[in-house]
């Protein structure tokens, strides 16, 4: 026999060695008759199988040595060659009783190969019988290989083609539209045909004992497919030296896009593959086999993703970076139940890499509790405005607890203390959440800084509405958002509420007091009668005080209106009724006297005017000026 | 002793240990300057036990071999890690900041090598995959026809072409002719296919570049350097050198991309572990001039084992006349014993020797990323 080389060749091998062997007329008439008359080749070609089935039976049952091939199976060899030959020319796919009956001819010889191969032969016609027919089985294998690599590619040419159609072409037409519809929702796009025209070509390779092969196939294809599916969303490979290099504007657009595909892999691609996986391994024998290279793909995939995430969390961290990285956190997490059809090593690396993104974020959100215990600027914010440092701590909570979910995962890994633990556990107020807790933290730290900033001013009224209006935000923050109030309790709120009102009582006595002391009754009456004197006093002290708040406070700052209509109307009701009155009383005293301008300035609705001016954060200059 | 062992003692505990920990440079620990000297001493000393124990057990360049020089790697890492630990106060000042700051960034480097030689693992695994069809169509223990001759035949030309050096794959898919009648889509399952799956680094990335950009300035520490840092200039050095040397037989011991071997690599006696580790790269570099390993692809021994083997195999499968002698016969046994034996080699080393790669990439992640949080 020649060397194994050339197929071509091979095939006139064979049949020269048949005519050499078998003079018999029937097989020649076999040999001519196969490519003509395809319905008497197919009874033959029953005939022939049924031969072969009772052949292989006999086998497995006798325990003599076989010494002869029965002449009902003699011929199998070659009649199975010239239907590898007639399909290579064909191709599969194209005829499904065709392929059909090829592939339960392929499965018959690879059976009689694979049980004569376990016998010991001594036989000189029954050893060459095998060769021949391990020959053709390899022959028919080596085609069904090719086969399955073309269905598998052409597949993927196909959907590349389409997604760039122009919909004029006929065979296209179709597809594209298949494709357009379904380009979301269905990957890998393989028609039905496609799909059971594989799922039989890798039965009957794995039948063949060719599984080593079918496998490798399978596996080359569909990286290639996963590799065009990332380089199209434009993911390459990106080296972590890179990563470190890129400022953190680009490097978000890289993020945004890896979240995208991530996510594309989680809901369509390792889904789709799986299916893929399942529908042409489907039978139960290949469980193993279906595990094995769905692993294989995704963990390939997988493992490029993680680099990736792996290669960002080197950076340096900035508290800017904390959002960025919970998404990344997010889009793992929702990736796993994606590969739990996997080994579960892979699995392990997932969640190693989501470690990594939480503790990094971790320490961003302790740094935002540093940058507040360091904010140590030494002038007060003017007019007693919302500090800069209030507005940013108050966003940057608000926003973080849209990841809450997320915020409390990743917190409630990091390791506590087990004493602090325990005394958590005890303490009513600490029954809140992990992330709750790191919340109330970075509150109490803005709160004893903002305490700090308003020992900056000296007046003792400013420094009350300073508090108050830094109160104020931070209530109505978290009053406007249901995760955070949720989050930090409804005790904690409310305690909050009273701590305004404290401020605000403050800030009327700082105020208001001595005003009000001005218009006391006590000590106007002298001996019985009214003393002038001390009346005119009163009134001069009155306006001048009156003045100088008018002047000082008009120009603080009460952001936020309702509050400023509040105090307003608070002022409003302890002074106008209390100068109402003195003025009623009073007035009549002064009034005969010269000059009774010159101390009977306001009058009642006056005040109430003058009241509206304050906290408008108006310049002195602008005052407005006694009509 | 594997490197496992340290995760208990370096991992959870170790990060809330550092909260509380008083730092051991103040007088009030009560630690002296010369338990730090004996503590970078004991280090030096350690590096070089581990070197020599290299050069004096296993085979060089075999997977056993190499997963030991990993484990080695992964014992003087941690070393580090709780030397550059005990004397944190001292790294945030001149010139440990800086000292420690390139360190750091050289081991971001040795990250992108590591995943680089998981391509090369990949590769590995594929030829295995070769190997067992080899292996299985040539089973003795049942009857061999010509079939399963021509499968063999296959597989071992497949893996021939998967073994070639990637410079001379594109030589080989323009010389090579197997009779294909098909069209063009169905291409050879030829290994230069998987191989442009290169899947871990860049298309731009090039190992030779990588360890060069590893070697560059790695210059034995200044005098006043060490001086001014305590000495703690010198274990960063030390680290820095066998970072290089492990990342640099990594690289010419596995496929990667573009590979090259050319590298100023240099250490003066004065080091304890200085003759060691030199003696084994020159014993390496010996290696990769050998005539028959010039162009090989990676200088792993398996390879070569698995190069010979399979190339003698293939002149065997040539050899062969149908009906089968008995001489040959026995030779096909005896060659698919040998093909055995290096297949059973690495089946069953390849995962674990993977893991320990991943296991060393994650400690230089690690050891960067504590970094990175103390400097908050």
């Amino acid at each position: 026999m020649e060397k194994p080389e050339n197929h071509a060749m091979e095939s006139e091998t064979l049949d020269h060695h048949k005519s050499d062997d078998h003079s018999d007329e029937s097989e020649q008439q076999l040999a001519t008759e196969t490519p003509k008359s395809d319905s008497s080749s197919q009874l033959s070609l029953t005939q022939e199988m049924e031969a072969v089935d009772d052949f292989i039976q006999s086998l497995s049952s006798s325990t003599d040595p076989l010494k002869e091939i029965p002449p009902s199976v003699e011929p199998f060899p070659e009649t199975v060659d010239s239907l590898v030959s007639k399909m290579e020319s064909s191709g599969l796919g194209r005829d499904e009783a065709e392929d059909s009956a090829f592939i339960l001819a392929v499965n018959r010889i690879s059976k009689s190969v694979l049980t004569l191969r376990e016998l010991r032969l001594d036989s000189t016609p029954v050893s060459s019988w095998l060769n021949r027919a391990s020959s053709v089985q390899n022959r028919a294998a080596s085609l069904l290989d090719e086969e399955f690599r073309h269905l598998l590619n052409r597949s993927r040419e196909k959907n590349k083609n389409n997604k760039n159609a122009d919909v004029s072409s006929d065979s296209t037409h179709v597809e594209s539209d298949r494709c357009v519809l379904q380009e979301e929702e269905t990957f890998p796009d393989f028609p039905p045909e496609s799909i059971s025209t594989l799922k039989k070509i890798a039965g009957a390779m794995i039948s063949a004992g060719y599984e080593a092969e079918c496998c490798m196939s399978y596996e080359m294809s569909r990286r290639h497919a996963f590799k065009e599916e990332l380089s199209e969303v434009g993911f390459e490979g990106i080296n972590v030296e890179d990563v470190q290099r890129i400022p953190w504007e680009s490097l978000e657009g890289e993020i945004a896009s890896w979240i995208s595909i991530v996510r594309r892999c989680s809901t369509v691609l390792f889904p789709g593959e799986l299916s893929l996986c399942t529908a042409v391994f489907s039978s139960d024998d290949h469980a193993a086999t279906r595990k094995r290279l769905f692993t294989g793909l995704v963990s390939a995939v997988t493992i490029r993703f993680l680099d990736f995430s792996g290669a960002v969390v080197l950076t340096k961290r900035s508290s800017e970076k904390l959002f960025k990285f919970l998404d990344m956190y997010e889009t793992l997490r929702d990736l796993v139940p994606a590969v739990e059809q996997s080994d579960s090593d892979l699995i392990e690396e997932i969640k190693l890499a989501q470690t990594r993104l939480g503790e990094a974020a971790v320490t961003i959100f302790g740094e935002l509790e540093n940058s507040i215990k360091t904010d140590q600027g030494r002038t007060a914010v003017p007019s007693g405005a919302v500090h800069p440092l209030t507005r940013y701590t108050m966003n940057y909570l608000k926003y973080a607890c849209e990841y809450k979910d997320t915020l409390d995962q990743v917190f409630q890994t990091e390791p506590e203390q087990e004493t602090r633990r325990n005394q958590r556990e005890d303490d009513e107020e600490y029954k809140v959440s992990a992330f709750g807790r790191q919340m109330i933290k970075v509150m109490e730290h803005l709160d004893a800084n903002l305490e700090v900033k308003s020992r900056l001013y000296r007046d003792p009224a400013l420094r009350s509405i300073f508090l108050m209006n830094n109160g104020r935000y931070i209530l109505q923050k978290i009053k406007g958002s249901t995760e955070i109030r949720d989050l930090m309790g409804q005790a904690w709120t409310r305690k909050r509420s009273t701590e305004l009102r404290q401020y605000h009582k403050s800030y009327q006595r700082e105020t208001w007091g001595k005003v009000l002391q001005c218009m006391n009754q006590e000590g106007i009456q002298v001996n019985g009668k009214v003393s002038k004197p001390v009346l005119k006093e009163r009134f001069k002290v009155f306006n001048a005080m009156f003045d100088e708040i008018h002047k000082t406070q008009s120009t603080w700052i009460v952001s936020d209106e309702q509050m400023q209509s509040e105090l307003r109307v608070s002022i409003a009701a302890l002074v106008i009724p209390a100068y109402r009155s003195f003025f009623g009383r009073y007035k009549q005293h002064i009034d005969s006297g010269r000059h009774s301008d010159k101390y009977v300035k306001y009058q009642p609705e006056d005040i109430e005017t003058y009241i509206d001016d304050l906290f408008d954060g108006n310049p002195p200059s602008m005052a407005r000026k006694r009509t | 002793m594997p490197a496992t062992d340290f995760q208990g003692t370096f991992g959870r505990s170790f990060l809330s240990f550092r909260r509380d920990q008083v730092d051991s440079n103040t007088p009030a620990a009560g630690s002296s300057s010369h338990s730090m000297e004996a503590e970078l001493d004991s280090f030096q000393r350690q590096v070089a036990e581990k070197f020599t124990d290299l050069n004096a057990s296993g085979e060089l360049l075999s997977l056993e071999w190499i997963g030991k020089l990993l484990d080695s790697f992964l014992c003087c890492q941690e070393e580090f890690r709780a030397i550059v630990f005990n004397h944190r106060s001292q790294i945030s000042t001149s010139p440990m900041n800086r000292l420690i700051s390139e360190y750091f960034e050289r081991s971001i480097k040795a990250l992108d090598v590591c995943n680089a030689i998981r391509d090369g693992i990949e590769q590995i695994r594929q030829w295995q995959k070769l190997s067992d069809i080899v292996i299985s169509a040539l089973d003795s223990r049942r009857t061999v026809g010509e079939g399963q001759l021509r499968r063999a035949k296959k597989a071992l030309v497949d893996l021939a072409i998967g073994m070639l050096d990637e410079k001379e794959t594109s030589l080989a898919h323009r010389n090579r002719s197997f009779g294909r009648v098909k069209d063009s889509h169905s291409h050879h399952r030829s290994m230069g296919h998987f191989r442009s799956l290169s899947w871990s680094v860049s298309r731009s990335w090039s190992a030779s570049k990588q360890l060069q950009a590893l070697a560059s300035n790695l210059n034995t520490p200044r005098q006043n350097d060490v001086v001014a840092s305590n000495g703690l200039a010198v274990p960063v050095y030390t680290m820095a050198s066998v970072l290089l040397f492990v990342m640099w037989v990594l690289v010419a011991a596995f496929p990667c991309q573009d590979r090259g071997l050319q590298v100023n690599f240099f250490v003066p006696r004065q080091f304890q572990w200085a003759a060691p580790v030199m003696s084994l790269h020159d014993k390496i570099v010996e290696e990769s001039k050998r005539r028959d390993r010039k162009n090989c692809c990676g200088l792993l021994k398996e390879i070569g084992r698995i190069e010979k083997s399979s190339r003698v195999m293939n002149e065997l499968i040539d050899s062969i006349h149908f009906p089968m002698s008995e001489e040959k016969e026995i030779e096909v046994k005896q060659r698919v014993e040998e093909l055995v034996e290096v297949h059973e080699a690495l089946k069953n080393g390849l995962d674990p020797f993977e893991r320990k790669v991943r296991e060393v990439f994650h400690r230089i992640v690690r050891s960067r990323t504590e970094n990175l949080d103390s400097l908050c």
